[in-house]
C-alpha cells in the first residue's frame, strides 16, 4: 500500500469513529469542538483524494508562464491593476474556477447549495 | 460563535464582595443606597463576561427593583472595533435617536472597582441566536412582521448624523465604500495567505464605489445574531463596536448579504424575511428611500468584508498567535464569500450592459 494510501485509510478511520462513537456521546462546547474536528477531518480527507494545486497552476500559468507565478505575486497584481480582465480575458474565469477548486475541498456542501456541480 | 478556548476562565466579578460596586452604581445613578440582591453570569461571552444583577434602587431617578446586566471588558478585540467607552456613548445615542437597545445605565473606565472596566445596561430578554430565529417554524408568519421593525430601526439608526457627540469616530469623505476597500487591504495585508480572487472583488470594488448620498451613523454588525428577539418581538438591537461614519446603505448590504441568511437564501433579509419587508419598514421612516439596486453594490461589499476577516481569522492560528481550530476553520470559509461576490458582480455586470 502506498504511503499516501495508508494515510488517507488513517484519516478515514479515525473520522469514522469520532463520529460514530465519540460525537453521540459529546454534549454542550465538547461537541462543538467534536463537531469542527470532525469538519477538519472531512477537509484533511478530501484534500489527501483531490488533485492538489491544478487550479493554481490553471490559474497562474496563462499570466507568468508555467511554473513562474504565485499567488502572493498575482493578489499584488490584480490589486495595482497590472494584470485585469482587460489583459487576460479568461482572468475571472479562472480565478473563479479556483475558488470552486477550494471549496470542493474544504466545503462541497456549499457549492452545492449555489448549484455549483463537477 | 462560541469560543471553548475561553470556558473556565477565573472570573472577574466577586459575588463574595459586591459592595465596592454597589456604593459605586448608587453614586452612579444618585440613589441614597443600592443593593445587588442576586448576580448570576450568564453562558456565552467569548470575549469578556456577562453578568445579570437584580438590583433593588433606593432613591434618585432609578429608584425601584430592577434587573441589569453588567459587561466587563473584552481582554482581544479584532482590529477595527471600538472600546467599551466609545461603544457606551454609540448606545447612549442610538437610545436618544429611538432605536430599541439595551438602555445604557453606567459605565466604568477604571479597573479597581470589579478588576475591569466594564458597562451596565438594562436587561433584555429573549433569544438572539440566528440559527434559533431562521429555524423557527413560525418564522413564515412573524419574519416579515419582524423585518419591517428591523428596517424601522435602521433608518432611525441612519437618522444620527456627525459629529452627534462621537468625536472619536473619524467621518469620511463621501465615496465612505472606497475607505472600507482600503481598510479590508489593510487587514489581508497582516495576512500570509494571499488571495486573488478577493484581490479582484476588491479592486471592482473600488473602480465601482458609488457616492454616499449622505453620511450617517452606521451600526457595523447589523445582521440575524446580532438583534434580540423575545417571541416574535424585538427587543433591542445588540453588538455596536463595529459602529462607524459611513454611507447607511453599508448596514442594508451587511444584513441582506447572502453569507448572512444562514441557510434561508431565498430570504433576503437576514433569513427572515423578503427584501421588500425591510424596506417598507425603512422606507417608512427614513428621508432617503432607499431601492433594492442600491444594495447590490454593498452586498458584494459586505461578502468581501466577511471574506477579509476569515482570511484574518485563519491568520491569527497559522501565525501561532491563538492556536485555535475555531479560527483554522473560519479561515477556510473565505472562497465561500469570495465565490458569492464573483457571481454577484457578474449578475450586476451583465444586468448593467
Amino acid at each position: 500500500m502506498h504511503r499516501e494510501h495508508r494515510a488517507e485509510a488513517l484519516v478515514a478511520r479515525a473520522l469514522a469513529t469520532l463520529r460514530d462513537e465519540i460525537l453521540p456521546t459529546l454534549s454542550g462546547d465538547k461537541r462543538y469542538a467534536g463537531s469542527m474536528m470532525a469538519n477538519a477531518l472531512e477537509i484533511a480527507l478530501r484534500d489527501m483524494q483531490g488533485e492538489s494545486d491544478a487550479a493554481e497552476w490553471a490559474l497562474l500559468d496563462p499570466i507568468y508562464g508555467e511554473g513562474e507565478g504565485s499567488m502572493a505575486r498575482l493578489a499584488g497584481d490584480i490589486r495595482s491593476g497590472a494584470v485585469s480582465e482587460a489583459s487576460h480575458a479568461k482572468l475571472v474565469e479562472n480565478l473563479r474556477r479556483h475558488v470552486v477548486a477550494e471549496l470542493k475541498v474544504r466545503n462541497p456542501r456549499f457549492l452545492k447549495s449555489r448549484g455549483v456541480t463537477g | 460563535m462560541s469560543d471553548p478556548k475561553t470556558t473556565g476562565r477565573p472570573r472577574t466579578l466577586d459575588t463574595g464582595n459586591l459592595a465596592p460596586l454597589e456604593s459605586w452604581l448608587a453614586r452612579s445613578v444618585d440613589a441614597r443606597t443600592l443593593a445587588i440582591t442576586a448576580a448570576e453570569l450568564l453562558p456565552g461571552g467569548a470575549v469578556g463576561e456577562n453578568w445579570k444583577l437584580d438590583v433593588a434602587v433606593d432613591g434618585g431617578a432609578k429608584a425601584g427593583t430592577h434587573t441589569w446586566v453588567l459587561r466587563t471588558d473584552a481582554a482581544a478585540r479584532i482590529g477595527v472595533s471600538l472600546d467599551r467607552a466609545d461603544e457606551y456613548a454609540v448606545l447612549r445615542a442610538a437610545a436618544m435617536a429611538g432605536v430599541r437597545v439595551p438602555e445604557p445605565i453606567a459605565r466604568a473606565e477604571e479597573a479597581d472597582i470589579i478588576g475591569a472596566p466594564f458597562m451596565i445596561l438594562g436587561f433584555v430578554g429573549g433569544t438572539a441566536q440566528a440559527r434559533r430565529i431562521v429555524r423557527d417554524p413560525g418564522l413564515a408568519t412573524f419574519g416579515p412582521d419582524l423585518a419591517e421593525e428591523l428596517g424601522r430601526q435602521l433608518a432611525r439608526i441612519h437618522t444620527i448624523e456627525p459629529p452627534a457627540d462621537l468625536p472619536f469616530l473619524a467621518v469620511p469623505e463621501r465615496r465612505a465604500a472606497r475607505d472600507i476597500v482600503g481598510d479590508l487591504r489593510g487587514l489581508l495585508d497582516q495576512c500570509s495567505d494571499p488571495r486573488p480572487a478577493l484581490e479582484w472583488v476588491l479592486r471592482w470594488l473600488e473602480l465601482n464605489a458609488p457616492e454616499a448620498r449622505r453620511i450617517t451613523l452606521v451600526h457595523g454588525d447589523f445582521r440575524t445574531g446580532n438583534f434580540m428577539i423575545d417571541g416574535a418581538r424585538l427587543t433591542a438591537i445588540l453588538d455596536w463596536e463595529f459602529a462607524h461614519w459611513g454611507d447607511p446603505i453599508e448596514d442594508l448590504g451587511w444584513f441582506t448579504a447572502r453569507c448572512w441568511r444562514f441557510g434561508n437564501d431565498a430570504l433576503e433579509a437576514g433569513g427572515i424575511a423578503p427584501l421588500g419587508a425591510l424596506l417598507d419598514g425603512y422606507n417608512a421612516v427614513s428621508a432617503e428611500p432607499v431601492s433594492e439596486r442600491e444594495i447590490s453594490y454593498w452586498q458584494i461589499l459586505a461578502a468581501a468584508r466577511w471574506a477579509a476577516i476569515a482570511v484574518l481569522q485563519g491568520e491569527r492560528h497559522r501565525s501561532g498567535r491563538e492556536p485555535s481550530l475555531e479560527l483554522q476553520l473560519t479561515g477556510l470559509m473565505a472562497p465561500e464569500m469570495e465565490l458569492d461576490a464573483i457571481d454577484d458582480i457578474r449578475r450586476l455586470v451583465a444586468r448593467s450592459e
